[in-house]
Protein backbone atom coordinates (compact mmCIF):
# COMPACT_ATOMS: atom_id res chain seq x y z
CA UNK A 1 0.00 0.00 0.00
CA UNK A 2 1.29 3.18 -1.29
CA UNK A 3 2.63 5.79 1.64
CA UNK A 4 -0.26 8.60 2.57
CA UNK A 5 2.53 11.27 1.95
CA UNK A 6 3.74 9.92 -1.41
CA UNK A 7 2.71 12.42 -4.17
CA UNK A 8 0.54 10.55 -6.40
CA UNK A 9 2.85 10.68 -9.83
CA UNK A 10 4.97 8.93 -8.08
CA UNK A 11 2.53 5.73 -7.97
CA UNK A 12 2.21 5.66 -11.79
CA UNK A 13 4.46 3.98 -14.19
CA UNK A 14 6.91 5.92 -16.17
CA UNK A 15 4.35 5.71 -18.94
CA UNK A 16 1.68 7.44 -17.70
CA UNK A 17 3.88 10.27 -16.32
CA UNK A 18 5.42 10.16 -20.31
CA UNK A 19 1.87 10.66 -21.58
CA UNK A 20 0.48 13.06 -19.09
CA UNK A 21 3.44 14.99 -19.76
CA UNK A 22 3.18 15.58 -23.13
CA UNK A 23 -0.64 15.86 -22.60
CA UNK A 24 -0.71 19.37 -21.82
CA UNK A 25 -3.02 18.71 -18.68
CA UNK A 26 -2.98 20.52 -15.73
CA UNK A 27 -0.77 18.10 -14.47
CA UNK A 28 1.76 18.15 -17.46
CA UNK A 29 4.53 20.00 -15.68
CA UNK A 30 4.79 17.67 -12.59
CA UNK A 31 4.73 14.36 -14.07
CA UNK A 32 7.52 16.04 -16.42
CA UNK A 33 9.56 16.69 -13.13
CA UNK A 34 8.44 13.45 -11.66
CA UNK A 35 9.47 11.46 -15.11
CA UNK A 36 12.45 13.99 -16.06
CA UNK A 37 13.32 13.17 -11.78
CA UNK A 38 13.59 9.76 -12.68
CA UNK A 39 15.64 9.64 -16.30
CA UNK A 40 18.04 12.32 -15.90
CA UNK A 41 20.50 10.80 -13.53
CA UNK A 42 20.69 7.49 -15.79
CA UNK A 43 21.15 9.22 -18.59
CA UNK A 44 23.74 11.57 -17.80
CA UNK A 45 25.84 9.05 -16.40
CA UNK A 46 25.59 7.15 -19.90
CA UNK A 47 26.38 10.35 -21.87
CA UNK A 48 29.35 11.08 -19.10
CA UNK A 49 30.79 7.51 -19.43
CA UNK A 50 30.76 7.54 -23.34
CA UNK A 51 33.97 10.23 -22.98
CA UNK A 52 31.93 13.90 -22.95
CA UNK A 53 33.12 15.91 -20.24
CA UNK A 54 30.76 17.02 -17.66
CA UNK A 55 29.73 20.20 -18.77
CA UNK A 56 28.75 18.82 -22.18
CA UNK A 57 27.05 16.05 -20.71
CA UNK A 58 24.41 17.97 -19.08
CA UNK A 59 23.98 20.07 -21.80
CA UNK A 60 23.39 16.64 -24.14
CA UNK A 61 21.31 15.41 -21.79
CA UNK A 62 19.03 18.30 -21.21
CA UNK A 63 18.90 18.12 -25.08
CA UNK A 64 17.69 14.79 -24.79
CA UNK A 65 15.42 15.09 -22.08
CA UNK A 66 13.86 17.86 -24.42
CA UNK A 67 13.76 16.67 -27.57
CA UNK A 68 13.29 12.77 -26.19
CA UNK A 69 10.25 13.60 -24.19
CA UNK A 70 8.86 16.42 -25.68
CA UNK A 71 8.89 16.17 -29.09
CA UNK A 72 6.76 13.04 -28.36
CA UNK A 73 9.49 10.61 -29.26
CA UNK A 74 9.34 8.58 -26.81
CA UNK A 75 5.31 9.11 -26.33
CA UNK A 76 5.10 7.50 -30.12
CA UNK A 77 6.79 4.17 -28.85
CA UNK A 78 5.04 4.50 -25.28
CA UNK A 79 3.13 1.16 -25.76
CA UNK A 80 2.18 -2.25 -24.36
CA UNK A 81 5.19 -3.77 -26.51
CA UNK A 82 7.91 -1.62 -25.54
CA UNK A 83 7.81 -3.37 -22.18
CA UNK A 84 10.70 -1.62 -20.00
CA UNK A 85 11.43 1.59 -19.63
CA UNK A 86 15.05 1.17 -18.64
CA UNK A 87 15.55 -0.52 -21.93
CA UNK A 88 13.70 1.62 -24.49
CA UNK A 89 15.22 4.74 -22.39
CA UNK A 90 19.45 3.13 -22.58
CA UNK A 91 18.67 2.44 -26.48
CA UNK A 92 17.09 6.01 -27.03
CA UNK A 93 20.01 7.87 -25.40
CA UNK A 94 22.74 5.58 -27.31
CA UNK A 95 20.17 6.31 -30.47
CA UNK A 96 20.72 10.26 -29.51
CA UNK A 97 24.79 10.44 -29.36
CA UNK A 98 24.73 8.53 -32.55
CA UNK A 99 22.88 11.45 -33.98
CA UNK A 100 24.41 14.14 -31.60
CA UNK A 101 26.13 16.54 -34.25
CA UNK A 102 22.51 17.14 -35.65
CA UNK A 103 21.37 18.58 -32.50
CA UNK A 104 24.45 20.60 -31.63
CA UNK A 105 24.17 22.20 -34.96
CA UNK A 106 20.28 23.23 -34.22
CA UNK A 107 21.64 24.52 -30.90
CA UNK A 108 20.36 23.37 -27.37
CA UNK A 109 16.17 23.22 -27.44
CA UNK A 110 14.75 24.31 -24.05
CA UNK A 111 10.86 23.77 -23.60
CA UNK A 112 8.78 26.50 -22.51
CA UNK A 113 9.35 27.13 -18.83
CA UNK A 114 12.42 24.60 -18.82
CA UNK A 115 13.48 21.55 -17.36
CA UNK A 116 14.58 21.07 -13.96
CA UNK A 117 18.71 22.61 -14.19
CA UNK A 118 21.78 20.72 -13.01
CA UNK A 119 21.87 23.27 -10.16
CA UNK A 120 18.55 22.13 -8.87
CA UNK A 121 19.24 18.77 -9.23
CA UNK A 122 22.12 18.75 -7.16
CA UNK A 123 20.06 20.85 -4.29
CA UNK A 124 17.44 17.86 -4.91
CA UNK A 125 20.98 15.51 -4.16
CA UNK A 126 20.62 13.85 -7.59
CA UNK A 127 23.50 15.72 -8.58
CA UNK A 128 25.58 13.64 -11.22
CA UNK A 129 28.57 11.09 -9.89
CA UNK A 130 31.62 11.52 -12.19
CA UNK A 131 31.11 7.80 -14.17
CA UNK A 132 33.37 8.36 -16.62
CA UNK A 133 35.54 5.00 -15.84
CA UNK A 134 32.98 2.73 -16.21
CA UNK A 135 31.51 1.97 -19.30
CA UNK A 136 28.19 3.80 -20.75
CA UNK A 137 26.06 0.94 -20.09
CA UNK A 138 27.40 0.11 -16.72
CA UNK A 139 27.28 3.58 -15.60
CA UNK A 140 23.19 3.97 -16.94
CA UNK A 141 22.64 1.06 -14.98
CA UNK A 142 24.15 1.90 -11.32
CA UNK A 143 22.64 5.37 -11.64
CA UNK A 144 19.60 3.84 -12.53
CA UNK A 145 18.94 1.52 -9.75
CA UNK A 146 20.57 4.04 -7.42
CA UNK A 147 17.68 6.45 -8.44
CA UNK A 148 15.32 3.75 -7.31
CA UNK A 149 16.97 2.92 -4.27
CA UNK A 150 16.90 6.66 -3.24
CA UNK A 151 13.06 6.66 -4.19
CA UNK A 152 12.38 3.89 -2.02
CA UNK A 153 14.53 4.92 0.65
CA UNK A 154 12.86 8.43 1.13
CA UNK A 155 9.18 6.50 1.12
CA UNK A 156 10.45 4.21 3.95
CA UNK A 157 11.66 7.39 5.68
CA UNK A 158 8.73 9.17 5.24
CA UNK A 159 6.98 6.14 6.34
CA UNK A 160 8.97 5.98 9.42
CA UNK A 161 8.59 9.51 10.24
CA UNK A 162 4.77 9.45 10.25
CA UNK A 163 4.90 6.39 12.48
CA UNK A 164 7.39 8.58 15.06
CA UNK A 165 9.61 5.98 14.47
CA UNK A 166 12.94 7.92 13.20
CA UNK A 167 14.88 5.13 15.30
CA UNK A 168 14.41 2.77 12.90
CA UNK A 169 15.03 4.82 9.88
CA UNK A 170 18.47 6.02 11.43
CA UNK A 171 19.48 2.58 12.09
CA UNK A 172 18.46 1.93 8.17
CA UNK A 173 20.19 4.57 7.23
CA UNK A 174 23.09 3.70 9.36
CA UNK A 175 23.12 -0.54 8.39
CA UNK A 176 21.99 -0.47 4.69
CA UNK A 177 21.95 2.89 2.76
CA UNK A 178 26.01 3.80 4.31
CA UNK A 179 27.15 0.52 3.69
CA UNK A 180 25.61 0.61 0.20
CA UNK A 181 27.37 3.65 -0.49
CA UNK A 182 29.93 4.45 1.20
CA UNK A 183 30.89 0.62 2.19
CA UNK A 184 31.28 1.66 6.02
CA UNK A 185 28.62 0.47 8.43
CA UNK A 186 28.26 1.58 12.29
CA UNK A 187 27.72 -1.09 14.78
CA UNK A 188 25.22 -1.64 16.66
CA UNK A 189 27.17 -1.01 19.58
CA UNK A 190 27.43 2.77 18.27
CA UNK A 191 23.91 2.92 16.76
CA UNK A 192 22.19 1.57 19.88
CA UNK A 193 23.01 4.56 22.25
CA UNK A 194 22.26 7.32 20.15
CA UNK A 195 18.89 5.46 19.19
CA UNK A 196 18.44 4.21 22.69
CA UNK A 197 17.70 1.05 22.23
CA UNK A 198 19.56 -2.45 22.86
CA UNK A 199 21.34 -4.77 19.87
CA UNK A 200 19.22 -7.09 19.80
CA UNK A 201 15.93 -4.41 19.30
CA UNK A 202 18.33 -2.95 17.20
CA UNK A 203 18.48 -5.59 14.84
CA UNK A 204 15.06 -7.02 14.79
CA UNK A 205 13.76 -3.25 13.81
CA UNK A 206 16.14 -3.71 10.97
CA UNK A 207 14.91 -6.57 9.97
CA UNK A 208 11.28 -5.27 9.83
CA UNK A 209 12.96 -1.52 8.04
CA UNK A 210 14.73 -3.77 5.14
CA UNK A 211 11.54 -5.76 4.55
CA UNK A 212 9.58 -2.51 4.19
CA UNK A 213 12.47 -1.04 1.90
CA UNK A 214 12.10 -4.48 -0.03
CA UNK A 215 8.39 -4.02 -0.94
CA UNK A 216 8.69 -0.76 -1.74
CA UNK A 217 11.43 -1.21 -3.79
CA UNK A 218 9.48 -3.46 -5.68
CA UNK A 219 6.98 -1.34 -6.21
CA UNK A 220 9.28 1.55 -7.43
CA UNK A 221 10.67 -1.09 -9.90
CA UNK A 222 7.30 -2.16 -11.45
CA UNK A 223 6.01 1.27 -12.10
CA UNK A 224 8.72 1.44 -14.53
CA UNK A 225 7.52 -1.72 -16.21
CA UNK A 226 3.96 -2.40 -18.07
CA UNK A 227 3.61 -5.51 -18.13
CA UNK A 228 3.96 -7.19 -14.75
CA UNK A 229 5.08 -10.54 -16.57
CA UNK A 230 8.48 -8.44 -17.31
CA UNK A 231 9.17 -8.16 -13.63
CA UNK A 232 11.14 -10.96 -12.90
CA UNK A 233 12.94 -10.84 -16.30
CA UNK A 234 14.42 -6.79 -15.04
CA UNK A 235 15.15 -7.91 -12.03
CA UNK A 236 17.34 -10.76 -13.34
CA UNK A 237 19.01 -8.66 -15.70
CA UNK A 238 19.69 -5.81 -13.42
CA UNK A 239 21.28 -8.01 -10.78
CA UNK A 240 23.45 -9.54 -13.73
CA UNK A 241 24.83 -6.08 -14.87
CA UNK A 242 25.59 -4.49 -11.50
CA UNK A 243 27.29 -7.91 -11.15
CA UNK A 244 29.38 -8.38 -14.25
CA UNK A 245 30.80 -4.49 -14.51
CA UNK B 1 11.64 -29.66 10.09
CA UNK B 2 14.48 -27.00 10.37
CA UNK B 3 17.14 -29.49 9.67
CA UNK B 4 20.29 -28.65 11.71
CA UNK B 5 22.88 -29.91 8.61
CA UNK B 6 25.27 -26.87 7.40
CA UNK B 7 23.83 -25.81 4.07
CA UNK B 8 27.19 -25.63 2.19
CA UNK B 9 26.06 -23.10 -0.45
CA UNK B 10 25.12 -20.12 2.73
CA UNK B 11 28.20 -18.39 3.93
CA UNK B 12 27.67 -16.06 6.75
CA UNK B 13 27.47 -12.42 5.61
CA UNK B 14 27.65 -8.81 6.62
CA UNK B 15 25.52 -6.31 5.64
CA UNK B 16 28.41 -3.66 6.31
CA UNK B 17 29.86 -4.44 3.02
CA UNK B 18 26.90 -4.43 0.51
CA UNK B 19 27.68 -3.63 -3.08
CA UNK B 20 25.03 -0.97 -4.50
CA UNK B 21 24.11 -4.72 -6.41
CA UNK B 22 24.14 -6.42 -2.88
CA UNK B 23 21.67 -3.93 -1.77
CA UNK B 24 19.12 -4.84 -4.57
CA UNK B 25 19.92 -8.59 -4.76
CA UNK B 26 19.08 -8.60 -0.81
CA UNK B 27 15.59 -6.96 -1.36
CA UNK B 28 14.73 -9.40 -4.17
CA UNK B 29 15.99 -12.48 -1.85
CA UNK B 30 14.36 -11.58 1.17
CA UNK B 31 10.58 -11.43 -0.65
CA UNK B 32 11.17 -15.43 -1.60
CA UNK B 33 12.45 -16.41 1.92
CA UNK B 34 11.38 -19.14 3.82
CA UNK B 35 10.42 -18.63 7.74
CA UNK B 36 13.83 -19.54 9.10
CA UNK B 37 15.45 -16.92 6.78
CA UNK B 38 14.67 -13.71 8.95
CA UNK B 39 15.53 -15.83 12.03
CA UNK B 40 18.68 -16.51 10.51
CA UNK B 41 19.99 -12.85 9.19
CA UNK B 42 18.80 -11.47 13.09
CA UNK B 43 20.72 -14.13 14.39
CA UNK B 44 24.06 -13.29 12.32
CA UNK B 45 23.41 -9.64 13.17
CA UNK B 46 24.19 -10.53 16.86
CA UNK B 47 26.63 -13.72 16.34
CA UNK B 48 27.96 -12.86 12.79
CA UNK B 49 29.85 -16.27 12.32
CA UNK B 50 26.47 -18.67 13.34
CA UNK B 51 25.02 -20.77 10.54
CA UNK B 52 21.61 -20.43 12.22
CA UNK B 53 19.70 -19.57 14.76
CA UNK B 54 20.47 -23.46 16.02
CA UNK B 55 23.84 -23.38 15.74
CA UNK B 56 24.29 -20.19 17.28
CA UNK B 57 22.33 -21.29 20.52
CA UNK B 58 24.16 -24.24 20.90
CA UNK B 59 27.76 -23.00 20.31
CA UNK B 60 29.66 -22.82 23.54
CA UNK B 61 30.81 -19.79 22.55
CA UNK B 62 27.90 -17.77 22.21
CA UNK B 63 28.41 -16.01 25.63
CA UNK B 64 25.32 -15.40 27.99
CA UNK B 65 25.11 -11.35 26.17
CA UNK B 66 24.98 -12.42 23.01
CA UNK B 67 22.16 -15.03 24.21
CA UNK B 68 20.27 -12.10 25.86
CA UNK B 69 20.90 -10.10 22.63
CA UNK B 70 19.29 -13.04 20.86
CA UNK B 71 16.62 -13.31 22.71
CA UNK B 72 15.81 -9.60 22.78
CA UNK B 73 15.51 -10.00 18.92
CA UNK B 74 13.67 -13.33 18.83
CA UNK B 75 11.39 -11.89 21.04
CA UNK B 76 10.19 -9.14 19.25
CA UNK B 77 10.25 -11.38 15.89
CA UNK B 78 7.61 -13.16 17.77
CA UNK B 79 5.18 -9.95 17.01
CA UNK B 80 6.56 -8.54 14.13
CA UNK B 81 7.64 -11.65 12.13
CA UNK B 82 6.36 -11.78 8.33
CA UNK B 83 4.42 -14.95 8.56
CA UNK B 84 3.06 -17.45 11.34
CA UNK B 85 5.80 -19.91 11.23
CA UNK B 86 8.34 -17.43 11.33
CA UNK B 87 6.44 -16.21 14.49
CA UNK B 88 6.32 -19.34 16.12
CA UNK B 89 9.90 -20.43 14.95
CA UNK B 90 10.80 -17.14 16.93
CA UNK B 91 8.73 -17.46 19.73
CA UNK B 92 10.48 -21.54 20.51
CA UNK B 93 13.90 -19.61 19.55
CA UNK B 94 12.97 -17.37 22.48
CA UNK B 95 12.51 -20.33 24.94
CA UNK B 96 15.69 -21.56 23.81
CA UNK B 97 18.06 -18.74 24.30
CA UNK B 98 17.08 -18.97 27.91
CA UNK B 99 17.17 -22.41 28.09
CA UNK B 100 20.67 -22.20 26.89
CA UNK B 101 21.54 -19.30 29.05
CA UNK B 102 20.54 -21.15 32.24
CA UNK B 103 21.82 -24.60 30.99
CA UNK B 104 25.73 -22.86 30.03
CA UNK B 105 26.27 -20.05 31.67
CA UNK B 106 23.93 -20.65 34.40
CA UNK B 107 22.30 -17.44 34.51
CA UNK B 108 18.57 -16.24 34.33
CA UNK B 109 18.21 -13.42 31.62
CA UNK B 110 14.21 -13.38 31.74
CA UNK B 111 12.09 -11.81 34.19
CA UNK B 112 9.28 -14.02 33.41
CA UNK B 113 7.49 -16.13 35.73
CA UNK B 114 8.39 -19.27 36.36
CA UNK B 115 5.03 -20.55 35.46
CA UNK B 116 5.89 -18.71 32.36
CA UNK B 117 9.01 -20.47 31.98
CA UNK B 118 7.51 -23.86 32.60
CA UNK B 119 5.06 -23.13 29.84
CA UNK B 120 7.52 -22.14 27.39
CA UNK B 121 9.71 -24.74 27.82
CA UNK B 122 7.41 -27.26 27.63
CA UNK B 123 6.08 -26.24 24.30
CA UNK B 124 9.68 -25.80 22.85
CA UNK B 125 9.92 -29.22 24.06
CA UNK B 126 6.98 -30.79 21.86
CA UNK B 127 7.50 -28.87 18.90
CA UNK B 128 8.90 -31.54 17.15
CA UNK B 129 9.61 -29.34 13.97
CA UNK B 130 12.43 -28.06 16.26
CA UNK B 131 15.80 -29.97 16.05
CA UNK B 132 15.94 -32.51 18.57
CA UNK B 133 19.09 -31.22 20.38
CA UNK B 134 17.07 -27.70 20.54
CA UNK B 135 14.57 -29.01 22.27
CA UNK B 136 16.69 -30.96 24.86
CA UNK B 137 17.73 -27.63 26.30
CA UNK B 138 14.49 -27.11 27.45
CA UNK B 139 14.26 -30.19 29.68
CA UNK B 140 17.72 -29.67 31.03
CA UNK B 141 16.69 -26.10 31.97
CA UNK B 142 14.01 -27.30 34.12
CA UNK B 143 16.07 -27.94 37.06
CA UNK B 144 18.45 -25.14 36.60
CA UNK B 145 20.18 -23.85 39.93
CA UNK B 146 19.58 -20.38 38.25
CA UNK B 147 16.09 -20.89 37.41
CA UNK B 148 15.37 -21.81 41.09
CA UNK B 149 16.56 -18.41 42.69
CA UNK B 150 13.90 -17.16 39.88
CA UNK B 151 12.42 -14.08 42.21
CA UNK B 152 9.33 -14.70 40.35
CA UNK B 153 9.42 -18.30 40.95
Amino acid sequence: MPSPSRDSSATQTNWDLIRDAASGSESARGSLDAVTKRAWPAVYAYIRASGRQSEEAAELTQGFMADVFLSRQLLGKADQSRGRFRTLLINSVRNYLADMHRRQTAGLRKPTGGITPLDQMRERGDEPVDTSEASPERAFNARYVAVLIRAASERLHAELASAGDLASWEIFQARVLRAAFDGNAPSYDEIGPRVGLDKGTCAARLLVAKRRFASILMEELRATIDNPADLQAEITELRALLSNG
Amino acid sequence: MYELEPDPNRQPSSDAHNTLGDTLSWAFELDNSPAIAGATWLTREIVPNARDPFDAILDAATTAKQLEELKTAYKMLRTTGATMPERNLAARLYAATIAAALVRHNTLITRQSDAALTRAFDELYADETIPERIRMLATLAADAPARRSNPRA
